[in-house]
């Protein structure tokens, strides 16, 4: 999903629990709302989103107790866990945003790993990322990460600084004269 | 009784023709004037006021409108029900004012207006609704707001509201604003409002754990000027100690310019929390723990046990992060002891936290247990850090005019002229202008001696 969407939906979300009438909104606002902060890894806003549910709506749907339950592992960061409660059937409302969500901590958990570990078990590659042994195995070498054995030696994923070099100096001229001008004065 | 009713029939009728003509005329100060002077009528009127309200138009007679509202919202409710639904008639009518009213003509009331929103939060905490309150408010103060960073006494109930409601990020918007100036609705924006606003800002920033923010917030709170001691700069103490542990591992200093109450008073009824602070700068978690258990009531009772759990935990880190500094390599079982950790499973667990937020910089070997320990990898050349380098310069600049213009602005005020021509006239008969050089340093350190 663009993040762009997200956003939009976020702000939707945001403002139909406001507005809503006798200060409740639906479960499927709450339900999306929730899923879309854990997308954004806003875990605080997420617990508190949690903490303001009414207690009824909470009991009534199973679906949100399900996110908040990926919400808790999140918090605790248990990666295993957080991936165990991530592989459930999600329905239509947030199917694709959870989905995403699985995506984006996959992908945080490879990045961790790779600046956190020089070598590690290919046990603990599989349940950080929740993948199964043989597909650990795989995404290891995608990434040409060593294997010796049951020993895997990440490799530094490279931050890329991709910014815009171009109609820079100009710009740079600009600030630079207001620095200076400030300094002067 | 008939003369009675008859005789208060004629006085609200007043009111509205009053409202009516002087609007029209565009007179809103005198209308203000008696508009002050109608409340006891309206309020012995209760049960009549609706019938005045439908005799007003929105936007024209804003300022009627506003003054019945306030004192519908003072009387207790008609029916003698305490319930949202007996609320809903009248939560709809300040809605409908709010949202509709006209922001020109209640900038007349100023004083009248924030009171109508104090009511209203009041209302809400009370029929246990507060959430039903945050996005009125929040339109509330921008449209009495004269710029975007103007304090009103509006925002200490809409963080209320938020913290009540657990819902904060629409509070962000105002609290992420560094004021720089504040209303003055009339000469009543009372000093409780702008200490509730920091606190409560405070509070909020803490329970987001933007600890950097929370500390400035409850620093401003404990710096303003005072004569006595407030519970709301007490608390705000007490906070103000905890996140300073949780950010700094240490009291930061209070700032000189705070008032002699803090370090005479405030200091001395927060004992337990300088316990928290002595145990902690020896490093030793047994020891905060034995603190805590000995104060736990007190923690309870000020509703910060949570905030102290947070201390201990982050004296974890920071054991941890002091290990960087001595060790090139450890094991993790050597972590787990030198940080009191359980074992290396634990220890493993908190560095991997660390390093993914940025805490420390290091590499776990599962293949033979051990933990290398490098430099900070920042080396200072990268585009981003050049951004902020100038995001920071222009912070700065803007600051550095600020500065300047609230100076000039002191020394054009009579009463600060007035002080100064005083003293030069004692002290020699030269009668020079007295605010030249206004943006030159060195006039006005000349200017401070003389005022002093």
């Amino acid at each position: 999903m663009v993040l762009k969407e997200v956003e939009k939906l976020l702000d939707e979300l945001e403002k139909a629990e406001l507005e809503a009438p006798n200060g409740g909104a639906t479960p499927q606002t709450y339900t999306q709302l929730l899923a879309v902060y854990l997308y954004q890894n806003d875990i605080c806003n997420a617990k508190y989103l949690w903490k303001r549910i009414p207690a009824n709506v909470k009991a009534n749907s199973n679906e949100l107790q399900q996110v908040w339950l990926v919400g808790q592992r999140m918090w605790q960061r248990d990666w295993p866990a957080v991936h165990a409660a991530l592989s459930t059937e999600w329905s239509e409302d947030i199917n694709s945003i959870m989905n995403a969500l699985k995506e984006n901590v996959r992908e945080r958990a490879v990045i961790l790993i790779s600046e956190a570990y020089s070598s590690l078990t290919l046990i603990t590659l599989a349940s950080m990322t929740g993948l199964s042994a043989p597909e650990a195995q795989t995404l290891a070498t995608e990434r040409e990460w060593k294997i010796e054995g049951d020993m895997v030696q990440p490799k530094r994923i490279d931050k890329d600084y991709h910014l815009g070099q171009n109609s820079l100096t100009e710009d740079q001229l600009h600030k630079l004269t207001q620095f200076v001008s400030f300094l002067e004065n | 009784m008939m003369k009675v009713s008859s005789l208060m029939a004629s006085s609200l009728e007043l009111f509205v023709n009053n409202v009516r003509t002087l609007s029209t005329q565009g007179n809103f100060r005198e209308l203000c004037d008696i508009i002050n002077k109608s409340t006891t009528t309206l309020a012995r009127n209760g049960p009549h006021l609706d019938n005045v309200l439908e005799t007003l138009d929105l936007q024209q007679h804003s300022l009627g409108i506003l003054a019945v509202l306030c004192v519908k919202l003072s009387l207790p409710n008609a029916n003698g029900a305490n319930n949202p639904d007996a609320y809903k008639p009248l939560l709809n009518q300040v809605q409908d004012f709010i949202v509709g009213c006209n922001g020109e003509q209640v900038r007349f009331a100023p004083d009248t207006y924030t009171e109508l929103c104090h009511l209203l939060s009041q209302l809400l905490i009370d029929l246990q609704m507060p959430l039903r309150g945050v996005d009125l408010l929040r339109r509330a103060i921008r449209k009495i707001q004269l710029f975007d960073s103007q304090l009103t006494s509006i925002h200490a109930d809409l963080c209320q509201l938020c913290l009540l409601s657990k819902c904060f990020k629409p509070a962000l918007e105002f609290l992420d604003t560094d004021i720089t100036g504040i209303s003055q609705e009339g000469g009543y924006f009372d000093a409780k409002y702008f200490l509730l606003y920091y606190y409560y800002g405070g509070m909020i920033y803490t329970a987001l754990k933007n600890y950097n923010r929370a500390l400035y917030f409850f620093e401003v709170c404990i710096t303003t000027p005072a004569m006595s001691v407030s519970h709301i700069m007490l608390e705000a103490y007490k906070k103000y100690m905890l996140v300073s542990l949780i950010l700094h591992g240490k009291i930061v200093t209070i700032p000189k310019h705070a008032s002699q109450i803090v370090n005479r008073f405030i200091k001395p009824l927060s004992q337990g929390y300088h316990d928290i602070a002595t145990a902690y700068s020896t490093n030793s978690c047994a020891q905060v723990n034995t603190v805590m258990t000995k104060h736990q009531e007190l923690f309870v009772r000020d509703h910060n046990w949570g905030l102290v759990k947070q201390v201990l935990r982050y004296l974890y880190k920071k054991n941890i992060q002091r290990l960087t500094k001595t060790f090139l390599t450890l094991s993790l079982t050597d972590v787990a002891s030198r940080a009191q950790l359980p074992g290396p499973t634990e220890a493993e667990q908190y560095i991997l936290n660390m390093i993914e937020d940025g805490e420390i910089f290091a590499t776990i070997n599962q293949k033979d247990g051990m933990v290398v320990f490098h430099d900070d990898p920042e080396k200072y050349n990268s585009p981003e850090m050049l951004a902020r380098l100038e995001k920071e310069m222009e912070a700065c600049t803007e600051l550095d005019k600020r500065v300047l213009e609230m100076e000039e602005e002191v020394l054009l005020a009579p009463q600060y002229v007035r002080k100064v021509c005083c003293h030069v006239d004692q002290d020699e008969p030269l009668t020079g202008p007295v605010h030249t050089n206004v943006t030159n340093t060195q006039g006005q350190s000349k200017h401070s001696t003389y005022s002093m």
